[in-house]
């Protein structure tokens, strides 16, 4: 179970660094773009839609890293107050509702994914570049949230009680 | 089961989901799918990917994690420290100068990183030590960082706004206008509310204030000018129309990093990534519950919930301002609980039609939620710059943070009537700057 955790744990830090290049990526673009816009005045092609589908991207794949952070805002006030058993058996089940939704979602979005790829479907812009390129990270990210959501639901059950609050 | 059953049903359990502890984004995602699935089968399933994530694929959302990484990068130097020192060497003749310079750096930080706990961190962690020992009283130094910091979803760019004006489908730059004369507006109460007590305590002004030569004066004012310069530069880019508020902040952004990395040399690649990693973290956190919003919005309008809701509060007939105070009182009491972000995604499109409806001004009505959910940031249970204060002055109890913040929330309060019976004080800038 330990090794479960820190192997899906280090997967998740993965696809974190890859999320924040795509930020620090998309700002740099973001200049770019002005500077060929305002400084140039040039046309831009296909910086808006790179900048709208990295910060996309960034979302879906940072979003296991910042679970596995605590980073996903919520409530927690009643767990707090509750006594030790009745604040576990909360976290579960706030636990699975989350697992729950990611999996929908995942496997929602692998469907859009699989019918992009498949019809071949372009965006609708001038550069239209293939849809499932930005769709991937949907049902990667979230996939990957999934496993992050076993391995947090686990984690008070691991003998490392330490992070059992932040579900 | 009739649409406001069904809307009731969804919003016992959406609050069921939350008390337990269910990150705010996956509950709302939970809530809105199963509620889809149970009235029109699951077949319904397979809008979910679609909804979610074009939900995010849009241009106007750019500008939230641009503005956070802004705000983080200015957050992490001490930029805050040096606008809080210069403010106090230029205003120190001014009797109550130094909380005044709190307050007025407050303001100014607020504009810079458009997030209160990060605004009541800048300026706190230097400003509160400087205030109880030139002999503030702990309750009057605490409450004034605490409220001030507030400022910084009202007063642009604030992300809170890019928020509403995304759920609303409002101008951002019109939204960001609107905010300015009630930022300036609750600045000033807070102030004087503050000299007030102060004298009314009998601490003599004069006698906890330095003195600054003009050179000490002149030494600090080229760490704070350019990012004056910034904002100064964004309000110009966003109202001379030159550019979209995505890519002021994407500029804004990368200036800011590079001001924080030539003036505060700051070339590790060490804080640089911290910087990332927490615009990450929050902006990801933002958005899940944004594609999450809206799915639940989708939920809510393709039961005619929202319909049937605007349409039987049009139907109880009461006074509008009535009206407004139970509205008031519904965003008070869910923002003692909720981020701001969270209440503004969620009761947005169900308020704003009841809004207008009832014959009030979008923009206007999103200055008085804003303040409402200032309040939430200052009061328990869930008061974030409280425990943010708590956090980086731990020599001040919570209760005698409380205290101090309590006339604040009045302040506020007096801001949202000052605001119903002069509703100019939100509306006429953006009238006058764009027609």
């Amino acid at each position: 179970m330990k090794a479960y955790i820190s192997l899906v744990s280090s997967l998740s830090r993965v696809l974190g660094v890859i999320a924040i290049l795509l930020v620090a990526g998309a700002a740099l673009v973001v200049c770019q773009m002005v500077f060929v816009r305002y400084v140039l005045n040039g046309s831009t092609v296909w910086q808006t839609e790179f900048v709208i589908y990295a910060l996309v991207a960034a979302t879906f794949l940072g979003s296991p890293f910042v679970l596995l952070e605590g980073g996903h805002v919520n409530v927690d006030l009643l767990p707090n107050a509750m006594p030790r058993p009745v604040r576990l058996v909360m976290n579960v089940v706030a636990g699975l509702v989350g697992l729950a939704f990611a999996a929908l979602l995942a496997w929602s979005g692998w469907i859009y994914f699989e019918e992009a790829w498949t019809n071949g479907w372009t965006t609708d812009t001038v550069w239209a570049p293939p849809l499932w390129i930005p769709l991937a990270p949907l049902p990667l990210g979230i996939g990957v949230l999934c496993l992050q959501y076993v391995a947090e639901i686990l984690r008070p059950f691991a003998g490392n009680g330490r992070k059992e609050a932040i579900l | 089961m009739t649409p406001l059953a069904i809307g009731a049903l969804v919003l016992l359990a959406l609050i069921a989901l939350l008390a337990i502890g269910t990150p705010i984004a996956f509950a709302l995602g939970f809530v809105s799918i199963v509620t889809l699935m149970v009235v029109e089968g699951t077949g319904s399933l397979s809008i979910l990917g679609e909804t979610f994530f074009g939900g995010l694929a849009s241009f106007s959302l750019v500008s939230i994690p641009m503005f956070i990484l802004m705000g983080a990068a200015v957050a992490s130097s001490p930029a805050g420290k040096d606008l809080y020192l210069a403010l106090d060497r230029w205003l120190n003749r001014v009797p109550g100068g130094l909380v005044l310079s709190n307050l007025g750096a407050c303001s100014i930080f607020a504009a810079l990183s458009g997030s209160s706990p990060a605004t009541c961190a800048a300026i706190g962690k230097m400003g509160i030590p400087e205030m109880t020992s030139r002999g503030y009283p702990k309750e009057i130094a605490a409450g004034s960082i605490a409220a001030g910091g507030t400022l910084g979803i009202l007063i642009p760019p604030s992300v809170t706004m890019i928020v509403y004006g995304i759920a609303t489908e409002t101008s951002i730059g019109r939204l960001f206008l609107a905010g300015i004369l009630p930022g300036a507006m609750l600045t000033g109460l807070f102030m004087a509310w503050t000299l007030y007590s102060c004298r009314r305590r009998g601490i003599g002004l004069s006698d906890v204030t330095e003195r600054f030569t003009m050179r000490e004066r002149f030494e600090v004012l080229p760490k704070v000018i350019p990012f004056l310069l910034i904002i100064a530069g964004i309000l110009y880019v966003l109202y001379g129309g030159v550019a979209t508020p995505s890519e002021a902040a994407g500029v804004g952004a990368v200036f800011c990093i590079v001001l924080v990395m030539v003036i505060y040399r700051l070339w590790k690649a060490r804080p640089l990534w911290a910087v990332l990693r927490d615009t990450l973290k929050e902006s990801v956190m933002i958005m899940m519950i944004i594609g999450a919003s809206e799915l639940f919005s989708f939920t809510l309008s393709s039961m005619f919930i929202t319909q049937s809701i605007a349409a039987w509060i049009a139907d109880l007939d009461v006074n509008r301002w009535v009206l407004m105070g139970v509205i008031n009182l519904f965003l008070l009491v869910a923002g003692f609980f909720l981020p701001p972000v969270a209440v503004i995604l969620m009761t947005a499109p169900i308020l704003l039609p009841i809004i207008t409806q009832a014959g009030f001004d979008p923009y206007w009505f999103a200055v008085v939620l804003t303040i409402n959910m200032e309040i939430g940031l200052i009061t328990p249970p869930v008061g974030l710059n409280l425990y943010v204060i708590n956090g980086i002055a731990p020599d001040i109890r919570l209760s005698q943070i409380l205290r101090g913040s309590l006339p604040y929330v009045l302040c506020m309060v007096l801001g949202i009537v000052l605001l119903c019976v002069f509703p100019e004080i939100a509306t006429w800038l953006p009238k006058t700057m764009m027609g």
